[in-house]
């Protein structure tokens, strides 16, 4: 056992720290706040239009995390979850198959209309369904691969998305209907009306603010109740040293396809839900810089940590979407540069992946035993594999 | 019994008659090297048996055969009379199975209680759907394999202080008894120990020697070392099998093998056995 | 035996487009000559990505790192040769001895830049990582790719931007066999052939080159043998950034375009063909491009461009699961 084990030791104990009702207190103080928070603004206001987009991130960001900071599996290709989340919606909730003419519990206008028309809950459900089985048939080919081979396999994976998206509108699938809407995308998508309430429209805000605050308030159960079972605790343990956690009992493949379904599940929903709002489907959107930006989420947040996450995500989509275009874009041409802020979005998000992992790679609120495994292995210079074989 | 080990079967708590664990010629090639060459080995159960032999005999490579971390290019290996050759590790850990490291490979991040829970999966029922709606039956489980695990961390002799301590913080003797709790942790009949008393004092060494006797007299454990310390082989061991360049030279109790000229060779060389 | 299988299957569904299109066109036209012209062009572009791969494998074999901003340093290489056409006051109008010239210097300059290049990101985002957990350096890699890409996007905007055709690419040279050759083909080989044959001698013959494959080999040992492997590594990483100079260099003259994101692209072909021919084979990475070169042509002058990267992705997937090691790589040792 290597001599930097015993520096180490003496530097924290416990796993668990401050007493269960505090942290449970300053949660249920955040979910209040969350759940008020539209009411201080108008029901069209850009914060509101922002924090709908920063919430869906969250969801993504929880779900990757189950793959990456659960199960250390690094996925570059999670992307492919958005998409076909996204197309489920579009397949099932707009009129894209004029020639079909299916409605289940739709009501209103949309009844009448050509096309397949679902209602949200069920677009919702199918979406899951759909990427937990993508989520399987895209691990499958990376369980015996090394991690940067996993990166790789991933990234190609959500590649392959991506160019089905953008020419799936010359592929036919029947009856002259085609796969996708390619470039120019499936829009519009119907109106989300939920039982007992009013339809969702671009008029008011505020009903599809507290929607995605609930799938959130649902994915973060979850995620936290699978963390703190023999699922999390396999998956932790294969993100340490998998032969060790095989020799032990844990069945490698399930275990790591479980973490792969789960995740893509979850992406999902928030890819449904996504399209959803912003009213279209279009390959334009499946870039594999968006596998990047939830990858930074998470990473930023802190791998593995839940809250992390969600505190990752909320800050980047502000970053994004707000602080650059809006508040910091003219600042280069106050300086006297040629150019708007917004221009370097791609060099400063680099910029950021580069600057967090070599000063904090155990990311903002991490999961606190991650911090010791990362600054171990930097710090001391040993190698945190030998520290573990 | 606990109730964790109710709910899932287990391998026959009846001792097995005959050998525990037998190897048919089995041998290991990495491309042009031969580890391990044709060694037929058994196990009779419930004793305590050694494989010693200098370093790079092959005896690590050997374990990693029984517990299916790899396959044997030839030969076979059965455990309570069903063929393991070449079954996957998680799967003969279920079986009846565990093992501990030559380099302690706990989960680091994990505290010592968590480690020990991984070590009971096998063991336990809950799914996916179980685990997030917390059914009862998930949290009586959840509840016994607590109880149990740290039971099992008392029993290998841990201070309760320490059964929330991050694994990697604790102490070098704890981490070995940790490690040793969470191959107990599966409720094996054969438990596998890969130089356990490395970096320990002589009184450390008789202790752990005392408890694998006590595993094998409570437990009804049988217990295959391997081993560098021959104090502790020839103190514990019922039957000592010495391997050297892959090969078995000799086999037999301890008092025979140690004054075997092939071993005394195989370890000094044939210039300091001549001495 | 399962090996065996693996690397012959590979070999088959690696030749089946070839087939399937060779006895589609004799069947056809009686001819193979546009098989031929599909593979020729796919030789003089698998010769871009045999530099670019080259790099990739020489990285991966020596730090086990997959450079996720080699790419985007071949595409600075075809910016920066295209920025010094003007500097130089090469154009259109330029004698072909001052082309030839010329374009020896930018193809030095270029060489050296992206060396450069390369050196510094792996001083700055790959060695102070060099004991963490294998996420982090690659994290870095991607962000530096990012930032590359931007440097791009400012240089010459987001769209491509066309390049001064200054060797008349498409002009033809002579034609074989029903097979014609151009003058980008020739460029290509020209600068290719010798390039990868000085590589191998110098890595083959020299102290430096012997260095590097002990260091690639065991590091700690190279260590204790009085190698300076941070030295080795940057050397590595040198001519790793030389060779995809070099690549942008061509590429712009072959393509007359250049983007910005043509680094992404490439990049993730040339990884293709790294681990194609086996990651850490120098051998391989050139074999590995040449393939690559010749499938992706057949794609898109057969199926279409906008699908040749989905099937380029569906190959390095199917190397992956079924054959990691490649085509000359060897079959590693299990986990243990």
């Amino acid at each position: 056992m290597s001599a930097a084990a015993a520096p180490a030791a003496r530097r924290t104990s416990r796993v668990s720290s401050p007493p269960p009702w505090a942290n449970k207190g300053l949660a249920v103080l955040v979910a209040l706040l969350a759940i008020m928070l539209p009411l201080f603004f108008d029901p069209i206001s850009g914060f509101i239009d922002d924090a709908v987009v920063a919430l869906a991130y969250v969801i993504m960001a929880l779900g990757l995390n189950v793959v990456v900071g659960f199960a250390g599996l690094l996925d570059l290709g999670y992307v492919a979850f958005f998409a076909i989340g996204a197309f489920t919606t579009g397949w099932f909730m707009s009129g894209f198959y004029v020639d079909a003419n299916i409605h289940i519990l739709t009501s209103g206008p949309v009844g009448t209309l050509p096309g397949i028309h679902l209602n949200f809950i069920f677009v919702l459900v199918i979406a899951a369904f759909l990427c937990a089985l993508a989520g399987t048939l895209i691990g499958l080919p990376t369980l015996r691969l090394r991690g940067d081979y996993i990166a790789i396999v991933t990234l190609a994976f959500g590649e392959i998305i991506r160019v089905f998206a953008v020419n799936g509108d010359t592929i036919s699938i029947a009856h002259g209907a085609k796969l996708t809407g390619g470039r120019q995308g499936i829009t519009p998508v119907d109106q989300v009306k939920l039982p007992f309430l009013d339809p969702f429209t671009q008029l008011n805000l505020r009903p599809w603010y507290w929607f995605v605050l609930a799938l959130v308030f649902i994915v973060l159960f979850v995620v936290i109740r699978l963390r703190d079972s023999r699922m999390g605790r396999a998956w932790i343990a294969i993100r340490e040293d998998e032969v060790a956690a095989a020799s032990m009992g844990v069945p490698l493949v399930k275990t790591k396809l479980l973490a792969y379904t789960v995740g893509g599940a979850i992406g999902g929903v928030a890819g449904a839900f996504l399209a959803a709002y912003l009213n279209t489907v279009n390959a334009d959107q499946f870039a594999f810089s968006f596998s990047i930006f939830v990858l930074a989420m998470v990473i930023l947040g802190g791998l593995g940590s839940v809250w992390g996450v969600v505190l990752g995500a909320v800050l980047l989509s502000f970053i994004n979407n707000r602080l650059i275009p809006d508040v910091l874009d003219s600042v280069p041409g106050k300086l006297g540069l040629n150019f708007n802020l917004t221009d370097l979005g791609f060099g400063i998000f680099g910029f950021l992946l580069v600057i967090v992992m070599i000063l904090r790679p155990e990311g903002l609120l991490p999961e606190r035993r991650r911090q010791l495994e990362l600054h171990e292995g930097i710090d001391s210079g040993e190698s945190v594999f030998e520290a573990r074989v | 019994m606990s109730a964790a080990t109710e709910s899932q079967p287990t391998a026959d708590r009846e001792p097995y008659a005959g050998d525990l664990l037998t190897a048919e010629g089995v041998s290991k090639i990495f491309g042009g090297l031969v580890a391990v060459n044709e060694v037929t080995f058994a196990i009779p159960t419930r004793s305590i048996v050694s494989i010693i032999g200098p370093n790079g005999a092959g005896k690590t490579t050997f374990f990693n055969m029984l517990t299916g971390l790899y396959k044997p290019t030839f030969g076979r290996i059965s455990f309570s009379g069903k063929d393991i050759t070449g079954m996957r590790p998680d799967r003969i850990t279920a079986s009846g199975v565990a093992r501990t490291f030559q380099n302690i490979r706990l989960f680091g991040t994990m505290s010592a209680l968590e480690n020990v829970l991984v070590g009971q999966h096998s063991r336990m029922r809950a799914g996916l759907v179980g685990s997030v709606l917390r059914t009862p039956r998930t949290r009586r489980e959840e509840k016994a394999v607590r109880e149990k695990a740290r039971e099992t961390l008392a029993y290998v002799g841990l201070r309760p202080s320490s059964f929330d301590q991050l694994a990697i913080n604790l102490a070098y003797g704890d981490q070995r008894r940790v490690e040793i709790a969470r191959a107990l942790a599966s409720d094996p009949v054969l438990l596998l120990l890969d130089e356990p008393t490395a970096g320990m004092n002589p009184q450390e060494s008789a202790a752990l020697t005392d408890f694998m006797r006590k595993l094998r007299d409570e437990r009804d454990l049988t217990i295959l070392l391997i081993e560098h310390d021959m104090k502790v082989v020839m103190g514990v061991s019922e039957k000592v099998t010495v391997l050297d360049h892959g090969e078995k030279i000799a086999e037999g109790e301890p008092a025979a093998v140690r004054d075997n000229q092939r071993v005394i060779e195989a370890y000094l060389g044939k210039q300091g056995a001549a001495e | 035996m399962k090996a065996w299988a693996n690397k012959w299957g590979l070999i088959v569904v690696l030749l089946a487009l070839p087939v399937y299109y060779g006895i589609k066109d004799l069947a056809d036209t009686g001819s193979l000559s546009h098989l031929g012209q599909n593979l020729l062009a796919g030789l003089s572009n698998g010769s871009i990505w045999a530099l670019i791969a080259v790099g990739y494998t020489l990285v991966y074999g020596i730090i086990e790192l997959i450079n996720f901003a080699h790419g985007d340093v071949f595409m600075i290489g075809s910016f920066v040769t295209a920025g010094l056409f003007g500097t130089i006051g090469l154009g259109l109008t330029s004698g072909p001895l001052g082309i030839g010239f010329g374009l020896l210097a930018i193809l030095l300059i270029a060489m050296v830049t992206c060396g450069v290049l390369n050196v510094m990101i792996e001083r700055v985002a790959y060695r102070p990582l060099r004991s963490a957990p294998k996420l982090a350096p690659l994290i870095t890699a991607v962000g530096f790719s990012f930032i590359l890409q931007n440097v791009g996007l400012l240089w010459l905007g987001g769209s491509p931007a066309s390049v001064p055709d200054l060797i008349h690419a498409q002009q033809d040279v002579f034609t074989v066999f029903g097979i014609t050759v151009q003058r980008a083909d020739l460029l290509a080989f020209a600068v290719t052939i010798p390039l990868v044959a000085a590589m191998t001698i110098f890595i083959a013959r020299t102290k430096l080159g012997k260095a590097m494959r002990a260091t690639a080999q065991d590091p700690d040992a190279a260590r204790l043998m009085g190698i300076n492997v941070d030295t080795t590594i940057s050397l590595t990483f040198l001519i790793g950034g030389m060779l995809a100079g070099a690549a942008g260099l061509i590429y712009a003259l072959y393509q007359t375009t250049i983007w910005f994101f043509q680094g992404f692209q490439a990049g993730l072909i040339a990884f293709t063909a790294a681990v194609m021919g086996g990651i850490g084979n120098i051998r391989g990475a050139v074999l590995g491009g040449l393939i690559i070169g010749c499938i992706q042509q057949i794609s898109d002058n057969r199926i279409g461009t906008q699908w040749t990267p989905a099937i380029v992705f569906a190959y390095l997937i199917l190397i992956m699961v079924f054959r990691p090691q490649g085509l000359l790589g060897e079959e590693t040792r299990e986990a243990g």
